[in-house]
C-alpha cells in the first residue's frame, strides 16, 4: 500500500493544481454559490425606513418583529433622512412610529399610532402596512386581554392581583412557547416543514453533492489514461496486478476525497452551521465510497477521455435534476416509491449512510476484477 | 533453461504456430524472424504467458508454465513493442515508479546504474524530451529492473537510429555473456538478428528468411 502511495504521489506532483482544484471545487463552489444567492436574497429584500419618535419599550419591540420579519429590511433613521431616501427611492415606504405609542397601547387606543409614507414607486406598501398594522393590533390585543384578566382577577376577588406588566409579560411568555403566531404551511398529512427564518435558497451539501459527483468522475479520468498507456502487459510480471494496482489506487484516491470532505464538513459547520455529528460523519464516509465505487465501475466502460468528460458532465447534471438535490421531486417520490430507492444519492441527502449503492457498485467491480482475470491464468 | 516443445496456437480453425519445439540454453540469445502475421509476436506472447497456447509445454527452469504460471513470470522481463513507459515522468521516476511494482527492490544508485550501463544517462529529464532511441532503453531498462533469467524483446529497436540500435545489441550480448540470461529477440532487421543471434528460429513457410541466414552462415533452430 505505501508502494502504491508512492507511486501515486509521483503522479500527483506533476498534477497538482488540477488535483488540488478538483477537490476544492466542491467546497468553494458551495461556499461562493450559497453566499451569492444569500446576497441576492438580501439585496431583494423591500428597504423600508423606521422612525421612532419615542424610545419605549413597546415602540422598540414593534421595530424588532418588523426587523424579524422575511423579506423586509428595516432600516432605524431620522424622520428627515427617512424622508430623504424615500423620495429618492432607496426606500420603498416609511413608517413612524409617533410619541405617545406605548401610552395609547397601554390605553387601549388605536387611532394614529403610526404615520406612514409612500411614494408613486412603492410595490410593497400594502402588505408591509397590513404586516406592521397586525403587530400593532397584536400589541392593543394583547393590552385589552390583560385589562380583561385584571377585571376579572379582581370581580373573582383574587389573592395574587397580577400587574398590567406582569400579565403582558405571561402573554409574550406563552407566544413564544407555544408559536401562537407563526403559520407553517404543509399538505394535508404531511410533517410540516421547519420555518427557518435564515434558510437559504439551497442546502449546501446538496450543493455539495452535485459538485462532488462532477469532482470525482473529472478526477478518475486517471484510470482511463493508465488503462490506454500500453502498461498492462508489464504489470503481469510485476508482484502487483494491474487491477490490483487500479483498485489500489481508487482506495488512495478515495481517502483523499475523505480528506477534503471532512474539510468540508467544518467549513459548513463553521460558515453555514450545518450539524456536526458522527452520525452525519458516517453518512458522508458512505456516500465518499458509493460515490467513488460507482465512478470507478462507470469509468472502467470509457476508452476515450473526451467522450467520458461529455458523459460525465450530461450525469452530473442529470444527477443534480432527478436527485432531489437542487429540485424537489416529494411529488414525484411520493408517488413513484421505488424512485428513492433506485436513486443512489437519496440516502445522503436524508442524512443516511449509502450502503445499499455502494455494495451494488462493488458488485460490478467484483464481477469486472474476476471476468477478465482468466484471460491470463 | 529455456524449453518450448510442441507449442501450438489456433484462432478457430486457422492455424497461427503448430507443434513448435526447441531449446534455449543459459547465456544463449536466440532470434525469431518471419514474414508479417506469421506468428513471431504470437510465440513470443505465449513464452510470456501473455497468450495461452492451444497445446503444448513451456517451461523455464523446469518450471511448466501450466503449473508454475505465476513463478515463471517472475523469471520473465518482458519488452513490449510499444514504450511503455510514463512519458510525463523524468527516467528517474519511471524507474522508481516501477521499482516500487518489482519483485526485487533496488537501490537508487542501482536503478540509475542500470540506466547508464546501457547509455541512457538523462537520469532526471523527462521522457516526453527524450530521442526515441532513449526511450527504447528505458522501456528495456524497466524491464530488468527484476533481474529476470529469460528476457523477451518483441521489435525492441523498431524505428531508432543506428547508435541507439548498436548500442541495445551491445548491451543484450554483455547480459548474455556476463549475466547468463536468456534472450529471445524479434526483429525485421535480418543484419540485426545476424549480429547479435547466436542462433535464428524462422517461422513461416517462407523461404526467404532462411536463405539469407544460410548465406549468413547462421545456425537455423530446426522444429
Amino acid at each position: 500500500m505505501i508502494s502504491i502511495l508512492k507511486m501515486r504521489l509521483l503522479h500527483w506532483k506533476k498534477q497538482v493544481f488540477s488535483l488540488l482544484f478538483w477537490l476544492l471545487l466542491p467546497i468553494i463552489a458551495t461556499l461562493f454559490i450559497i453566499n451569492f444567492t444569500s446576497t441576492v436574497q438580501e439585496e431583494s429584500e423591500i428597504p423600508v425606513g423606521v422612525v421612532l419618535e419615542e424610545e419605549s419599550q413597546l415602540a422598540n419591540e414593534l421595530v424588532e418583529s418588523i426587523n424579524e420579519t422575511n423579506f423586509i429590511r428595516a432600516e432605524e433613521m431620522s424622520e428627515k433622512d427617512a424622508l430623504h431616501s424615500l423620495e429618492t427611492h432607496e426606500l420603498d415606504s416609511v413608517f413612524i412610529i409617533r410619541e405617545g405609542y406605548q401610552e395609547q397601547i397601554v390605553n387601549g387606543s388605536r387611532n394614529r399610532l403610526l404615520l406612514s409614507y409612500q411614494s408613486d414607486l412603492s410595490f410593497a406598501y400594502t402588505p408591509v402596512s397590513e404586516m406592521i398594522i397586525s403587530y400593532v393590533q397584536q400589541d392593543t390585543g394583547r393590552s385589552k386581554a390583560a385589562y380583561t384578566v385584571m377585571e376579572l382577577s379582581e370581580g373573582y376577588q383574587q389573592k395574587d392581583n397580577w400587574t398590567w406588566e406582569e400579565v403582558i409579560a405571561k402573554s409574550k411568555e406563552i407566544e413564544e412557547e407555544e408559536n401562537l403566531l407563526q403559520s407553517v404551511f404543509s399538505f394535508s398529512g404531511d410533517a410540516p416543514a421547519s420555518a427557518d427564518e435564515n434558510a437559504s435558497l439551497f442546502d449546501p451539501w446538496s450543493l455539495w453533492m452535485i459538485f462532488s459527483i462532477l469532482a470525482a468522475f473529472l478526477l478518475f479520468d486517471w484510470l482511463i489514461k493508465e488503462r490506454k498507456n500500453n502498461l498492462y502487459p508489464r504489470f503481469i510480471f510485476f508482484r502487483i496486478s494491474f487491477k490490483i494496482y487500479l483498485i489500489l489506487n481508487a482506495y488512495i484516491y478515495t481517502l483523499l476525497f475523505l480528506v477534503f470532505d471532512v474539510v468540508a464538513l467544518f467549513m459548513f459547520h463553521i460558515f453555514f452551521d450545518e450539524e456536526l455529528s458522527w452520525h452525519f460523519l458516517f453518512s458522508l464516509i458512505t456516500y465518499r465510497f458509493m460515490l467513488n465505487a460507482g465512478v470507478f465501475a462507470f469509468t472502467l466502460l470509457f476508452r476515450n477521455v473526451s467522450l467520458f468528460y461529455t458523459v460525465s458532465f450530461a450525469l452530473t447534471l442529470l444527477s443534480a435534476i432527478i436527485s432531489g438535490a437542487i429540485l424537489p421531486v416529494e411529488g414525484l417520490t411520493d408517488r413513484f416509491f421505488w424512485m428513492e430507492l433506485v436513486n443512489p444519492f437519496s440516502s445522503f441527502l436524508n442524512g443516511e449512510m449509502s450502503l445499499l449503492w455502494f455494495v451494488i457498485f462493488l458488485i460490478f467491480i467484483f464481477i469486472w476484477f474476476f471476468r477478465k482475470e482468466k484471460q491470463y491464468a | 533453461m529455456l524449453e518450448v516443445n510442441a507449442l501450438s496456437k489456433k484462432y478457430g480453425k486457422k492455424t497461427i504456430l503448430n507443434e513448435i519445439s526447441f531449446r534455449v540454453e543459459k547465456g544463449e540469445i536466440i532470434g525469431l524472424v518471419g514474414e508479417n502475421g506469421a506468428g513471431k509476436s504470437t510465440l513470443l506472447n505465449m513464452i510470456a504467458t501473455l497468450q495461452q497456447p492451444t497445446d503444448g509445454h513451456l517451461a523455464i527452469n523446469g518450471l511448466d508454465y501450466k503449473k508454475h504460471y505465476k513463478s515463471l513470470r517472475k523469471l520473465i522481463g518482458y519488452v513490449p513493442q510499444d514504450i511503455a513507459v510514463w512519458e510525463d515522468f523524468s527516467v528517474k521516476e519511471n524507474m522508481l515508479f516501477f521499482e516500487k511494482l518489482s519483485w526485487k527492490r533496488k537501490t537508487n544508485e542501482e536503478l540509475r546504474k542500470l540506466c547508464t550501463d546501457m547509455e541512457l544517462d538523462k537520469w532526471e529529464v523527462p521522457v516526453k524530451t527524450l530521442s526515441g532511441g532513449m526511450k527504447r532503453k528505458l522501456n528495456l531498462a524497466i524491464s530488468l529492473i527484476h533481474d529476470p533469467v529469460v528476457l523477451l524483446l518483441d521489435e525492441p529497436t523498431v524505428g531508432i537510429d543506428l547508435k541507439s540500435r548498436m548500442e541495445i545489441g551491445n548491451y543484450l550480448k554483455d547480459q548474455a555473456l556476463q549475466n547468463e540470461k536468456i534472450i529471445v529477440y524479434t526483429s525485421h532487421d535480418m543484419d540485426e538478428i545476424i549480429s547479435l543471434c547466436d542462433r535464428v528460429l524462422c517461422i513461416g513457410e517462407d523461404p526467404f528468411y532462411d536463405n539469407i541466414l544460410k548465406k549468413a552462415g547462421k545456425e537455423i533452430v530446426s522444429f
